[in-house]
């Protein structure tokens, strides 16, 4: 049935929510101990490879990497649980997030067994660090359209061109680049793309921050001036970058980071309600639901995602509603403050990074604009 | 900074995960039956009676008493299967009390070891003076199982409709939903019954609410992809506009949002019998993605199908009138909100992801 667009549920077992304890309890440890402060969008803010290599010691990291590339060679539903719990408690995952959820899967996907065995097991113990580079000045939701060139030169390729939110950059080790192999042909312009792992240390390559509206650097751009890639560090077929990065997207669009990048504001809210610092209002209730609706929903696709089933559909509408719903808990929240101010440290600080990164939820990852243009195609109109 | 815990054992996805899906057979079943329901009824009416026929070929197929036990005439069925019927039916916009009957009134019956003949039941809950307001298809009914509370203890009474005063009214749907008046003799002979069943009443209607609301938001979504498929206007099928589109993507995802939300409370409800202390909070997160959903799909699915989606011939109201009529049973939206308020404001900062996870904001001892 055409409207079905999400994988039916399923119910966690107490394998799983053993695994979700575990890590649970060492977050409230590590919490109490002031290891970090909790905050919110700390996929994206805050960054700490003490901590990241910490969650690689404890096996928490390539958690989907097979053992024999040093992962953990588990599923995709106890990852889910792993970085659920992380995300909550507002842990400062940054320093991994993009290598552990797409750099990983994509090497083992399409990298070369050399690749493989060069990359993974840093990745699975923190200690090897990604961004990745997609878009550009002129090239925004219309991904196809980068310019970044890559040249063909004896042995390899030299890329040219200007990478934009690359977040971390200025801090990562390297990045995976799409940039066009082959000139644009507008009858067939997703052909022609390839991907390119690029060290970010290498000759030719300028890193300058881009700062965001709050004054935080979190993001760069990335020029690339004719930057040198060996043959041996072109990711999977030249000519197939489109292909290759559009089909991991159901991971990248459904996780529980979606959702949950604004969860510390809506505990703390709760808190403050119940100690009397904000009023009693039935909207918490009304978030709280959605938030956990979307639990639920997201857990599902990633069992669909487990049986290797396809759920682009319904990845966009965790997204669509996810990163909705996640601002809408900034915006519900400030609506409940006087003057905009709780007068309450800890919630105020909360508050205001959350508006401040608000904007970004609904545009990172494929803006709600595209993914409800997605939906529509899952449901036949387009 | 500790070592690395000891290396765990593999696990296999289904030792990890519970699929909760509905008997494919009752699925096809039902899909076919319903099918067949819609093909041949007459047109919509506004004012909507039971249809005696298609509860007779209901009752036939041991579907008006699904989740009996097979001891009481009943077809054994669980919460899951019960769902997905009264999903189905919702969406055909069949007039039958299949909530009423079976999942309320032949489990309040089975709870007070009263009989049960299988003529056909509605279910209340009288004020102290012996006043039900709202009670669906209560004219229609052989006999009135009654939910009351006296003093400190629930009684349950099977009442015959002769013996009861019946104000005729009807719902925003057209449905019959009587006022009825009880002797307060018969409720005060009723069967005592354990104080859990007087609180499971009110979650289990709420559930099976939030399943028939669902299921008509899904046959809703079906209406507007079809009308924007076929309905040309400037020369191309409207659903060819990116506005038309966005509009159709958030009907229907806040339709699947509200399907998530019913079938975790769902399979929450089957797995623990009802036992599990997180129904409350699960019962409401469906409650209240259902209630929010619908504005969101009433409102868009009218203006998807213009104007005449607003006429009495057509399917659109026949089931976005139950849609907002059923809502609001069983607790409003803003009760339901208020509900979750409480249980997340008393879970308070550090326990918000365990009421979220469990439904308890107080975690077992097993659970550390």
């Amino acid at each position: 049935m055409s409207a079905r667009l999400v994988p039916p549920g399923a119910r966690e077992l107490p394998a799983l929510t053993e695994l979700r304890l575990e890590v649970r309890a060492f977050l409230t440890e590590q919490v109490a101990a002031g290891a970090f402060v909790p905050h919110v969008d700390t996929w994206l803010t805050r960054w700490d490879r003490d901590f990241t290599r910490e969650l690689g010691r404890r096996g928490w990291l390539g958690m989907v990497i097979p053992t024999e590339y040093g992962g953990q060679g588990r599923t995709y539903l106890e990852r889910f649980v792993v970085t659920e719990e992380l995300l909550v408690v507002g842990a400062p995952v940054a320093a991994h997030w993009i290598a552990e959820r797409q750099i990983g899967p994509s090497l083992l996907r399409y990298g070369t067994e050399e690749q493989k065995q060069a990359f993974l097991p840093g990745i699975s113990r923190g200690e090897v660090v990604f961004g990745i580079g997609m878009s550009e000045p002129d090239s925004g939701s219309d991904l196809a359209s980068v310019r970044t060139r890559a040249d063909r030169v004896d042995g390899g390729w030299r890329l040219t061109g200007t990478k934009v939110w690359t977040s971390g950059a200025h801090e990562a080790d390297a990045f995976f680049a799409l940039a066009r192999s082959a000139p644009l042909d507008p009858a067939r312009r997703h052909d022609g793309l390839s991907q390119f792992i690029v060290d970010l240390r290498a000759p030719g390559v300028t890193i300058r921050p881009i700062i965001s509206m709050g004054g935080d650097h979190h993001f760069n751009e990335v020029h690339l001036d004719g930057v040198l890639i060996p043959d041996d560090r072109v990711l999977g077929e030249v000519g197939q970058g489109w292909s290759q990065v559009t089909s991991e997207l159901a991971h990248e669009r459904s996780g529980p980071e979606r959702v949950l990048s604004t969860f510390q504001l809506l505990a703390a809210a709760a808190q403050a309600m119940d100690d009397g610092r904000l009023p009693t209002d039935p909207g918490l209730g009304r978030h709280v639901a959605r938030v956990a609706a979307l639990h639920h929903m997201s857990f599902a696709v990633s069992t669909a995602l487990e049986h290797h089933e396809d759920a682009d559909t319904a990845a966009a509408v965790v997204k669509v509603l996810g990163t909705t719903g996640e601002g809408d808990i900034a915006d519900y929240v400030d609506t409940l403050t006087a003057s905009g101010w709780a007068l309450d440290e800890e919630l105020d600080t909360l508050l205001r990074a959350a508006i401040l990164q608000r904007p970004g939820f609904t545009l990172r990852g494929g803006t709600n604009e595209i993914l409800r243009g997605v939906i529509a195609r899952g449901l036949g109109m387009r | 900074m500790t070592d690395r815990p000891d290396q765990h054992e593999p696990r296999q996805p289904h030792e990890l995960a519970a699929p909760t899906t509905p008997d494919p057979d009752l699925v096809d079943v039902l899909t076919g039956l319903f099918a067949d329901y819609r093909a041949t009824r007459s047109t919509p009416t506004a004012v909507v009676d039971l249809d005696r026929g298609l509860w007779r070929r209901l009752e036939d197929l041991g579907l008006t008493r699904l989740t009996g036990s097979e001891s009481s005439g009943g077809s054994g069925g669980g919460w899951v299967d019960a769902a997905a019927l009264l999903g189905l039916a919702a969406a055909a916009a069949a007039p039958v009390p299949l909530a009423e009957h079976d999942v309320l009134g032949g489990w309040l019956l089975e709870a007070a070891d009263l009989p049960n003949d299988g003529g056909l039941r509605t279910v209340c809950r009288p004020d102290p003076s012996g006043v039900a307001l709202n009670v669906t298809w209560a004219r229609e009914a052989s006999s009135i199982v009654a939910l009351w509370e006296d003093r400190d203890q629930w009684r349950v009474a099977d009442v015959p409709v002769g013996r009861v005063a019946i104000e005729e009214r009807r719902n925003l749907a057209g449905e019959p939903c009587d006022t009825v008046e009880f002797d307060l003799d018969d409720l005060e002979t009723g069967t005592v019954v354990a104080h859990e069943i007087g609180e499971q009443f009110h979650l289990r209607g709420a559930l099976a609410r939030s399943a028939q609301v669902v299921g008509a938001m899904e046959r809703v979504v079906e209406v507007v992809l079809e009308h924007v498929r076929s309905r040309e206007q400037f020369g191309r099928p409207i659903g060819r506009f990116q506005a038309v589109q966005h509009l159709v993507a958030d009907i229907a995802s806040e339709t699947a949002l509200a399907r998530a939300a019913t079938d975790a409370a769902v399979a929450r409800a089957a797995a623990s019998d009802w036992q599990d202390p997180g129904m409350l909070f699960a019962v409401g997160v469906a409650k209240s993605c259902v209630g929010h959903a619908a504005s969101v799909v009433v409102r868009g699915s009218h203006q998807a199908l213009g104007a005449i989606g607003t006429t009495l011939e057509h399917e659109l109201h026949t089931l976005t009138k139950p849609i907002l009529a059923r809502r609001s049973e069983y607790g409003s939206l803003q009760d339901w909100d208020e509900t979750l308020t409480a249980l997340a404001s008393s879970a308070g900062h550090d326990r918000l992801w365990t009421l979220i996870t469990t439904g308890r904001a107080k975690p077992r001892r097993s659970d550390a």
